[in-house]
């Protein structure tokens, strides 16, 4: 048999960029590691529809200039951080010193609170599950530090962006970890964006570990340009009675991968997950998504949508794991889909795995397209083709654009999905 | 106003109209009867444009135009309505989004600037009360959960603000119960206007005590077999179709009201 491929030597030089100690140290250990990693093929299950996607040339190995010009012009609401080709810019980046929130690039990191991270790092994620996510770990050049001490609130919303720049070719790691102590409440946006033109990839991992109590919602926003690929992995862990939201939006690409993982640890957690996804053109977009329901009463309730034109091609696959343990779960996971082409492709699977007897576990997944009467009787109406088009679209994931809790978001989504209906929908 | 000559209209292949011809003018209320599966509803779609049914030979025109050379929402435009048998419940749009898009693009025809929100708002709320529909209907999902009545008087509701030439009622009045059915028929005249026409298809005589047509014709097996003025319809509730040639075990009305 054929070994499994391994990760070309290029992308096993040492990353530059100063970091504290301790975290050079992790990824230096993480980086000897991955000599021997096998790189995902059509026969790794997990990625199976998306590893003839995923180009790992020579010339993606490339660091990114750390400071591109061209930086999008962003006129963001609120706290943001902005970085760049996988590094902070801090003139960019506006966002206040509150009492008991520590928001600090990993660069910038004094040697305890390096170290108390660098033990952290990498503990919210099966790294056996994101291979990609181990790359991350050994090349990531800096990163989000974000610790809620208990009982602290963020009183807006935190936006990272992270920017593309697209001047040249190579690869960035942007690295987020939140540390939400016990009734700590933070709503953390991520949007991912791009310019230029040069192929990059983008290989982000965001962790969340929440307290007891504490209350945290993620917002994730991908909306990179044709020449970047982006592989993503939000790990996250939930002590007891915390809350953790998350609203996915994301918009296809060359290669589109978020892996989103949640341990419900403690009793009485509770998640929700709703994912939007929107491909186009020879787009493709794979979500994989893992619930454990670790600790007995838990709720997780998983809503994914995707809507795929062209000749795009979407995967969905949700897992569920009940443990042993946890009974009294209750998970709820639909995931719902709309082909607007004959050429559109879209796989879902749901993977269930209960090992508790007592608990309650529903999922459901359907595959449509626009419904022919519902056309007939908008259009029967005076309303063109492209806006009866674009109502019933919008009709299938409105629910889910509703519930997104940032309107400034919402309103990028928007204006990034008018586009797509501009390009997909023929006025007659 | 509405020309109607030698329709044949099939569905996969099968002739549902085997030759209808229809003259309407201006400020003329025709009611079409008939026994189930006759074609009546196939007709009120082949005139809105539903492409399921294809046209296989004749003409259709409105005001001279040739109406099978418009897409469905040309024809709208142009003003033909078709109030649905089945009105399609379309859960994500609310009902208000639709009705002000409806009207917005009609008034775009017409070289009229667009409503903005609170404009619409206004229009629609009286509108509702015209038929009775609560305002918070409006905010629901076009059609979605509603009663088969609440339904019908949503059909209505888009005829008063959309104001078509040619008004197609497909059973508006099944369904409704003795209340609405007055509400539904005080809609119904109120559309009644000389430069308006308006083709009711029906089941039940009791309509057309409130809503008086100038003819009433007899679609059975794909053909008018029979037209006449109001008092035919009297004479089809006392005898039924079987006197037509019609057969009669088809001659039960669909819906129970
Ligand atoms: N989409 C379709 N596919 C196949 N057959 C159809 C379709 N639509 C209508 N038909 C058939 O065409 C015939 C006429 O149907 P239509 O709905 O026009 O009858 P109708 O006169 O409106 O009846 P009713 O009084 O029950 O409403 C019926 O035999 C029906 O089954
Ligand atoms: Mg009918």
């Amino acid at each position: 048999m054929k070994p499994a491929p391994t990760l070309s030597s290029a992308f096993l030089e040492p990353a530059g960029h100063s970091l504290p100690g301790p975290l050079l140290e992790l990824r230096k250990q993480r980086g000897t590691a991955l000599v021997d990693m096998p790189l995902p093929t059509r026969k790794t299950e997990n990625w199976k529809y998306s590893s003839r996607h995923l180009k790992l040339t020579d010339g993606l190995a490339a660091s990114l200039p750390a400071t591109g010009k061209n930086g999008l012009s962003l006129s963001l609401p609120g706290y943001r951080v902005v970085f760049r080709n996988g590094v902070m810019i801090p003139e960019a980046s506006d966002f206040p010193d509150i009492e008991g929130i520590l928001i600090q690039r990993f660069g910038d990191l004094d040697d305890s609170d390096a170290a108390a991270l660098a033990e952290r790092l990498d503990n919210t994620l099966d790294t056996r599950a994101v291979q990609m996510a181990r790359l991350n770990s050994a090349r990531f050049e800096d990163g989000l530090y974000i610790r809620l001490d208990k009982e602290a609130v963020l009183d807006q919303p935190l936006f990272f962006v992270h920017e593309v720049t697209g001047t040249d070719s190579g690869s960035a790691y942007p690295r987020i970890y939140v540390d939400a102590a016990r009734h700590s409440q933070i709503t953390l946006v991520e949007e991912y964006l791009s310019s230029g033109d040069q192929p990059v990839m983008v290989d982000s991992v965001t962790e969340f570990t929440l307290g007891d109590g504490a209350n945290v919602t993620s917002v994730r926003l991908v909306m990179e340009g044709e020449n970047v690929q982006h592989i993503g992995a939000t790990g996250v862990r939930q002590a007891a009675n915390s809350r953790f939201e998350s609203h996915c939006v994301g918009f296809g690409g060359p290669l589109r991968r978020h892996d989103l993982m949640v341990r419900l640890e403690g009793e009485g957690g509770e998640c929700k997950l709703n994912g939007v996804v929107v491909t186009q053109g020879k787009q493709h977009y794979d979500n994989h998504t893992s619930i454990e329901h670790v600790a007995a009463h838990c709720n997780s309730e998983e809503t994914y949508r995707n809507i795929a034109a062209d000749q795009s091609h979407a995967v969905f696959n949700g897992r569920i794991h009940i443990h042993e343990d946890a009974q009294k779960s209750n998970a709820n996971m639909n995931n719902k889909n709309l082909l607007l082409s004959t050429g559109a492709e879209i796989d879902t699977k749901p993977e269930l795995e209960i090992y508790a007897d007592d608990v309650k576990c529903a999922h459901g997944a359907t595959i449509g397209q626009l419904d022919k009467i519902s056309l007939f009787y908008l259009v029967s109406r005076g309303i063109g083709r492209r806006e009866a088009n674009t109502l019933l679209t919008m009709a299938f994931i409105n629910e889910l654009v509703e519930q997104i809790p940032v309107q400034a978001v919402k309103d990028a989504a928007q204006i990034r999905l008018n586009e797509f209906f501009d390009q997909t929908f023929e006025e007659a | 106003m509405l020309s109607i000559k030698n329709l044949h209209a099939s569905v996969e292949g099968e002739e549902i109209l085997k030759g209808i011809n229809l003259e309407i003018k201006a400020g003329e209320v025709h009611a079409i009867m008939g026994p189930n599966g006759s074609g009546k509803s196939t007709l009120s779609q082949v005139l809105a444009g539903n492409e399921t049914f294809e046209v296989t030979e004749g003409e259709i025109t409105l005001n001279g135009e040739n109406l099978l050379d418009l897409e469905t929402e040309e024809r709208a435009r142009e003003g033909i309505f078709l109030a649905f048998q089945y009105p399609v419940e379309i859960p994500g749009v609310s009902n208000l989004q639709f009705l002000r898009t409806a009207v917005n693009a009609m008034r775009t025809h017409r070289g009229e600037p667009e409503m903005n929100a609170a404009e619409f708002m206004k229009l629609a709320r009286e509108v509702s009360k015209q038929v009775d529909l609560d305002p918070a209907f409006l905010k629901r999902g076009v059609n979605e959960g509603f009663s088969g009545g609440e339904k019908k008087r949503n059909e209505i509701m888009q005829a008063l603000l959309l104001q078509p030439k040619l008004a197609i009622l497909d059973e508006t009045d099944s369904g409704l119960d003795i209340d609405a059915l007055q509400v539904v028929s005080k809609g119904v005249n109120a559309l009644r206007a000389d430069d308006r026409a308006i083709l009711m298809v029906t089941h039940y005589q009791r309509l057309l005590n409130h809503i008086v047509p100038d003819y009433v014709h007899v679609l059975a097996g794909g053909r008018i077999v029979k037209s006449g003025g109001r008092e035919l319809a009297l004479e089809l509730e006392e005898r039924g179709y079987g006197w037509l040639g019609v057969k009669d075990e088809e001659t039960t009305p669909s819906a129970a009201s």
